[in-house]
């Protein structure tokens, strides 16, 4: 089946770019180690056969729109988490919809490299997805993991994975509706006491080295100068103190408050393996319980701090 | 009454509000708080950045005032710090924050004495609390 929409995919891509639609078509391509894709970009329609698509592809292409010219013309291939990140990204005219070419494809999840790993070990030689299984040899093992198993956080409990606002859907949507990581996980959270919560997050975020991984693999990440770069003034301690990745992790998911999508990036970049999702988790169940906000799916939506108005019914007076 | 137990209050005041009886309140109240006053242009400017470094210096308690819906001198500065400034109180909550230490009040410039007695009702209750713990993780500010 994957086979099938790939072909498919190459196909729209190579059209895209004879027609002249686009510039250039960003995708990705097999990396360079297993379990790992990579991105493409595509400027040529003989070089489509490089494409691929499935589990081992584990960024958000959407971060690109914020690193290219706004006049380039591009082609993206987005699944539901980077259709809804160009979408968000779009209404804060971080791009032009109108030099967007959306090529939507259905999402089985990513796969969880650090899952595999922690079973078989970090010398992978290959990784190949059958259907529901993950077929992964080492150097003296083969493992077959069920996929259901070492799918992400993100994505087994993904409320969209279906793209939207795309130009063109390639196969169908396959998967179930989850409940969403911003429900469970800043539900399961909430459950704990305030010294418990208070605990736990001092413990993830003491093991942060502040290598800002999280930061460059995320869509919503593009202030010209984020506010850990300044020196003058300085807004936050900068050490890699508690104070520090204290002020870092509040502080960066503050600034997504209804702007994160959930795709995950974020959790899967970090090279100390923290789960960091429950931020922002809560800061958009915040928003969707006070202003009916989901990030990424009304189109030209204002960010709800921006939408407020004189009129509002003295939400103040309480 | 010992300084070390008497709770230290940042007080973030709008300069179109009420000023005047705020900075007359941190000049009292050495005797049993150690009132920080820092005045603002308007509860627009204040960022959650400056409410994080108190917390984490370890002040006891904050008092963001601002104006009532529809007395802000610049129209919407205090809508903004609403809706901002609500959903970083929540989520500091959620870290695990005390509820009472940060508060949001906001006020119309024709209440008379409003901040005086929030201001008194915050220490009273700052004193219950004891000493701010969590979230505190740098060395304190000079007093």
């Amino acid at each position: 089946m994957i086979g099938d929409l790939n072909g498919v995919m190459r196909k729209e891509a190579a059209r895209i770019l004879k027609e002249g639609l686009v510039d250039v078509v960003i995708g990705f391509q097999t990396g360079s180690m297993p379990l790992r894709a990579q991105p493409a970009f595509i400027r040529s329609a003989e070089k489509v056969d490089r494409l691929i698509s499935g589990g081992f592809c584990h960024m958000n292409l959407a971060k690109y729109l914020t690193r290219r010219p706004r006049s380039e013309r591009l082609g993206l291939i987005c699944r539901g988490c980077e259709s809804r990140a160009a979408g968000v990204l779009v209404g804060e005219q971080q791009h032009v919809r109108e030099n967007l070419y959306l090529i939507g494809i259905p999402c089985e999840g990513i796969i969880d490299r650090r899952r595999i790993e922690s079973v078989a070990g970090v010398d992978v030689l290959s990784a190949e997805e059958t259907g529901d299984e993950v077929l992964v040899r080492t150097r003296d093992k083969v493992y077959r993991f069920k996929r259901s198993e070492v799918v992400h956080g993100a994505c087994s409990r993904c409320r969209f994975p279906d793209p939207v606002g795309v130009d063109v859907i390639i196969g169908e949507a396959s998967r179930e509706r989850g409940a969403g990581p911003v429900e469970e996980e800043a539900e399961e959270f909430d459950l704990l006491t305030a010294d418990e919560r208070y605990t736990e997050f001092s413990n993830r975020a003491d093991r942060c080295i502040r290598c800002y991984a999280c930061r460059q693999a995320c869509p919503m990440c593009y202030c010209g100068q984020c506010f850990v770069d300044y020196t003058t003034p300085r807004w936050s301690e900068s050490m890699v103190s508690p104070a520090g990745t204290q002020a870092w992790h509040i502080m960066r998911a503050f600034h997504q408050t209804g702007r994160c999508i959930g795709c995950g990036a974020c959790e899967r970049a970090c090279p100390m393996d923290i789960k960091m999702m429950y931020l922002t988790a809560k800061l958009n169940r915040y928003v969707e319980k006070s202003y009916g906000f989901v990030p990424g799916n009304e189109e030209n939506e204002p960010p709800p701090f921006a939408a407020f108005s004189t009129d509002e019914a003295n939400r103040l007076d309480r | 009454m010992s300084t070390s137990s008497s709770p230290r209050l940042v007080i973030f005041q709008c300069g179109f509000n009420h000023y005047g009886e705020a900075d007359v309140k941190s000049v009292e109240a050495p005797e049993t708080a150690r009132v920080k006053l820092v005045q603002v242009p308007c509860a627009g400017r204040i960022s959650p950045f400056f409410i994080l470094n108190a917390i984490q210096s370890g002040v006891e308690g904050i008092i963001v005032s601002g104006c009532a819906s529809g007395k802000c001198h610049f129209k919407k500065g205090n809508l903004e710090a609403g809706r901002q400034l609500d959903a970083f109180r929540e989520f500091l909550i959620y870290l695990g924050l005390e509820p009472q230490r940060l508060r949001l009040v906001w006020i119309d410039p024709a209440e008379r004495g409003r901040l005086l007695q929030e201001t008194e009702d915050m220490i009273a209750v700052l004193r219950t609390l004891g000493p701010a713990r969590r979230l505190v993780t740098r060395a304190p500010a000079a007093a």
